[in-house]
């Protein structure tokens, strides 16, 4: 009767929140955005292209490399800065990683709309302890590349 | 009902680089764990499982750095999920006593339907006892010792949950 044991399975969103929380120094939001999972994840996955409007601080993100879901890409800022990141991409679930950035975009749907989720922040020593404050004040920071996200979809 | 077989390895070196703060480490060491997690507690904390499993990983993500042995993630992944399921099952306040008075009728073809019927008839303490030692294979001392219950406390929270199975099934 194993197989007849109540199971547990947690959506892409509900991960995120996972990483979320456990991550210090991170903003996170998430967001019921009112078109199917399919419409909004073919956007949000396209990464090269999506993730500069998302982030108006990127001016180009390109991928160097794929393997299945792993790939690695580079990152140019408005200020020229660069960065290398590794990424997981799957249907629903996106984490990129520089030496100094994280990054992350989770999607599940519910009912006819998808909740989406975001997630940005810094790999710094000792940002733990400034989680608490950092947290609360980068919330709406997390919020404005969904809402691009959003505004792009409906101006399709 | 026999233990399910153990699951699978997770590479030691997974564990570390995701205790030194490596973001896509974490990430894939939740992959690897939420299954895990979910089949520990899904039948404690039923209709909250998912709230219980994220809580869960998140306690397990939060504390990694206090995982001593990588080879021990499983056992201790199980304490924090157990203790998370009975928390947030207790705090959702759906537990009623492990009486049975209108269980499924036997032979019923939704036995799966069955089985979460009747474990919703039991406390989550209960439910952990039948979790820790029907599907996780622990002995009385080590689910007792998870518990923070003596073993003779796992004893009869066990026989009262194996009876109430048995009254069900049996008619």
């Amino acid at each position: 009767m194993n197989q007849d044991w109540p199971m547990t399975e947690l959506d892409p969103v509900r991960r995120m929140r996972v990483l979320a929380a456990a991550t210090p120094g991170v903003a996170y939001a998430e967001k019921l955005i009112p078109a199917p999972f399919s419409a909004v994840w073919d956007a949000a996955s396209d990464l090269e292209h999506q993730l500069p409007r998302m982030i108006t601080d990127l001016r180009s993100f390109e991928i160097t490399s794929t393997r299945a879901e792993r790939m690695t890409a580079r990152a140019r800022g408005r200020l020229g800065q660069r960065a290398s990141f590794d990424v997981v991409l799957r249907p629903g679930w996106c984490v990129m990683q520089s030496r100094f950035l994280i990054g992350g975009m989770a999607a599940a749907p519910e009912g006819d709309s998808t909740r989406f989720a975001f997630l940005g922040g810094l790999r710094l020593p000792g940002i733990r302890l400034l989680d608490p404050m950092l947290r609360a004040a980068a919330q709406p920071l997390a919020l404005r590349p969904i809402t691009r996200l959003e505004h792009r979809l409906q101006a399709r | 009902m026999a233990p399910m077989t153990g699951p699978p390895a997770i590479d030691p070196a997974l564990v570390r680089a995701a205790q030194h703060g490596d973001q896509i480490a974490m990430a894939d060491l939740m992959d690897a764990l939420a299954p895990y997690v979910g089949r520990v507690c899904g039948p404690i904390a039923l209709q909250d499982g998912p709230d219980a499993a994220q809580e869960a990983l998140i306690t397990i993500l939060k504390n990694l750095g206090g995982l001593r042995e990588p080879g021990a993630i499983y056992g201790w992944a199980r304490a924090i999920a157990v203790r998370e399921a009975v928390r947030v099952a207790r705090k959702a306040a759906r537990a009623v006593p492990a009486e049975l008075a209108d269980v499924p009728a036997p032979g019923d073809p939704q036995l799966a339907a069955d089985v979460r019927d009747v474990l919703a008839r039991l406390t989550p303490e209960h439910r952990a006892v039948l979790v820790l030692r029907d599907l996780e294979g622990l002995d009385e001392q080590a689910a007792g010792a998870l518990l923070a219950v003596p073993a003779a406390t796992v004893r009869s929270r066990l026989f009262r949950a194996r009876r109430s199975f048995r009254k069900a099934w049996s008619g």
